[in-house]
């Protein structure tokens, strides 16, 4: 899994003829494992089309991605099971925690594992795992609405981290958060990142926390630029 | 693997509780409808057992005693136990009447028995308290359900009768507890009028020359004897002799009385297919209506359940949870909603299934198929919000 994520000259382009809308009209991104990008934009620049593409939601019009050594999309979908795809290489963090109310820390976190056919003491061990990791453990009883937002947000990267997967997709994860839970919550996925060597794309408008990345991709009118190591590319 | 739909049950008890509640009630109507119909089968075999009789011998061409009015003469049984294979025959008369009794009506089944000899059929066969009839007037068995105790006088038409033994679960078709009193009192109490309408039949019979011919004085008096009297009975009951099936006696008492003849099998046809058919048919609507109406509760709960959960499923198949467990999920609460309403319902009809006023017999076999067709209906109902769920875009847990 040396690659992370690639992504080159992806588009989506919803509609045809004279209503088509170009979301992505050919974005290049490559994530290394251990990495932490930020991706900014104004509304309606198309983060929202990139992540979605990315998270195997919807279907890019062309391009080609490609996670590790393995090519997900080139032109079409090259894994048959996408939802086996999201499930096992693909975590997801979102702008609210969304955790199952109807579930426990820990079960919340397990649930995952457990749908991929892990037993059920060996995905609670990886969650309690986690929880420790990231500080939440002594909560791993709790149900979600006795958590405060903070501990919600480190429960749903736990969520994310759960499965090992390559890449982490994160939806504004800072955005409920005041400035010094948010630097945290950034400092908690550059720790895990770096921990489980996972590639992780962190889209948000918190101005906060933009100067901690070291690289960062700013996206407007479905073409991204990045940013970077004193670099700057256009794509 | 756990069980989302059990998590969210416990999460959320109090809604499904309350909800199972109200659905348990509806439940319990239905059960307790079809117990209404069972009641009224049982009521029916209750009184063709507890008859003792073997074979209904009937007014020809009738469907009496039960079904249809049917009269024969009460010398009838005479020569009916002459016939082979009788080993008892007696004559019963049904009169269903109102009573009024320490201020209320009690509603009966009026039986006239012959009291004369012990275990003739007709007779109540087993009593609870007091004793059988004995003497030829006023003497009464009463069922329990009417309400009378030993001892009580109770008035019909112009007659007094002392309540002299109580019996159980001897009631009419139509589940009206059954008064037994003699048989002479009972022919009489059929057509017994009141004083000024006999007074009244005198005077109209003594003015028509044929019935009071100047000639024949003595006429007048035979012809209003015979207005008086009511030598007709209902039913004449019969038993047969071990040994003999009850074709084989049915069939001369046809041909040589020229009769009606009704075997066990034959009566109990004309009770459940012909007296109590259009009870059952209503009865039939009213558990379609109610089972329609607990599917589109159900369906209605379990999609808003549902739908107050989209972000939630959204999230679920977006992080790779498989529609099959999605859902299973609704299907297991639908389920659980049903299992807890029908707990509730089963409780609440046994409950009150005594309190009504007409036997509700809740069977173990209707219970069952009361708890599959409650399971159907709830998976069935499901399958709107299991559409609804699939239909969620997990695209919609990522904003924007």
């Amino acid at each position: 899994m040396a690659n992370g994520i690639r992504i080159e000259n992806l588009v989506k382009t919803y509609g045809e003829g004279d209503t088509a809308v170009h979301a992505l009209r050919g974005v290049d991104m490559h994530v290394a494992p251990g990495e932490v990008v930020g991706l900014i934009g104004p509304s309606g620049s198309g983060k929202s089309t990139l992540l979605k593409c990315l998270g195997a939601v919807i279907e890019p019009t062309s391009g080609r991605m490609t996670i590790g050594d393995q090519t997900i999309y080139d032109n079409a979908w090259k894994i048959p099971d996408l939802r086996a795809l999201r499930r096992d290489r693909i975590g997801f963090i979102f702008q609210s925690p969304y955790l199952i109310p109807f579930l426990d820390v820990t079960d919340n976190v397990a649930l995952l594992p457990m749908l991929a056919g892990v037993t059920n003491v060996e995905a609670r061990a990886r969650a309690v795992e986690l929880l420790t990791a990231l500080d939440v453990a002594h909560r791993a009883k709790a149900m979600p609405s006795q958590l405060s937002g903070g501990e919600q947000q480190r429960v749903a990267i736990a969520r994310a981290l759960v499965s090992r997967p390559p890449v982490i997709l994160a939806d504004e994860p800072t955005a409920p958060l005041d400035g010094e839970r948010a630097l945290a919550v950034v400092k908690i996925l550059n720790d895990m990142a770096a921990r489980y060597q996972t590639a992780i794309i962190i889209v948000t408008h918190d101005e906060k926390i933009i100067p901690t990345f070291k690289r960062l991709y700013h996206i407007r009118d479905g073409r991204t630029h990045e940013e970077g190591g004193g670099t700057e590319t256009t794509s | 693997m756990i069980s989302l739909a059990g998590r969210d049950i416990l999460h959320s008890w109090g809604k499904f509780v309350f909800t199972g509640i109200g659905l348990g009630l509806l439940i319990g109507v239905t059960l307790t409808m079809a117990g209404v119909y069972r009641g009224m089968v049982d009521d029916a075999q209750a009184m063709l057992d507890n008859s003792g009789a073997d074979l209904w011998v009937v007014q020809r061409n009738t469907l009496g005693p039960y079904a249809e009015p049917s009269s024969i003469n009460d010398d009838v049984d005479r020569s009916i136990r002459a016939m082979p294979g009788v080993a008892r025959a007696a004559n019963v008369t049904y009169l269903t009447m109102q009573i009024d009794h320490a201020g209320r009506d009690v509603r009966v089944m009026m039986v006239g028995i012959e009291a004369a000899s012990p275990g003739e059929p007709g007779q109540p066969p087993h009593l609870i308290a007091g004793r059988q009839i004995v003497r030829a007037h006023y003497e009464a068995v009463a069922d329990m359900k009417t309400g009378f105790d030993l001892g009580d006088v109770v008035h019909v038409r112009r007659n007094r009768y002392v309540i002299v033994g109580l019996t159980s679960r001897m009631v009419s078709s139509g589940g009206d507890p059954m008064l037994f009193i003699p048989l002479k009192d009972a022919q009489q109490a059929q057509f017994l009028k009141d004083s000024d309408a006999i007074v009244r039949q005198r005077a109209r019979t003594a003015q028509n020359p044929a019935l009071n011919p100047p000639g024949n004085p003595g006429m007048i008096d035979a012809v209003t004897a015979s207005q008086t009297s009511n030598p007709y009975v209902n039913v004449v009951l019969v038993q047969i002799k071990e040994g003999f099936s009850p074709d084989q006696v049915a069939e001369p008492i046809r041909r040589w009385q020229r009769l009606t003849v009704y075997t066990r099998a034959e009566m109990e046809e004309i009770l459940v297919d012909k007296l109590i058919a259009t009870s059952a048919r209503q009865i039939s609507m009213f558990l379609v209506i109610l089972s329609i109406v607990s599917a589109a509760i159900v369906a209605f709960i379990i999609y808003t359940l549902t739908m107050g959960k989209i972000r939630e499923i959204a999230v679920l198949k977006l992080i790779g949870t498989r529609n099959r467990t999605i859902s299973l999920m609704i299907l297991q609460q639908a389920l659980g909603l049903g299992l807890i309403g029908f707990v509730v319902g089963k409780i609440a009809a046994t409950f009150w299934a005594p309190i009504f006023p007409k036997y509700v017999l809740l069977l173990s076999g209707d219970s069952l198929r009361g708890f599959v067709a409650v399971m159907v209906i709830c998976a069935i109902a499901s399958l709107l919000a299991i559409r609804a769920a699939l239909r969620i875009d997990p695209a919609e847990a990522i904003g924007g």
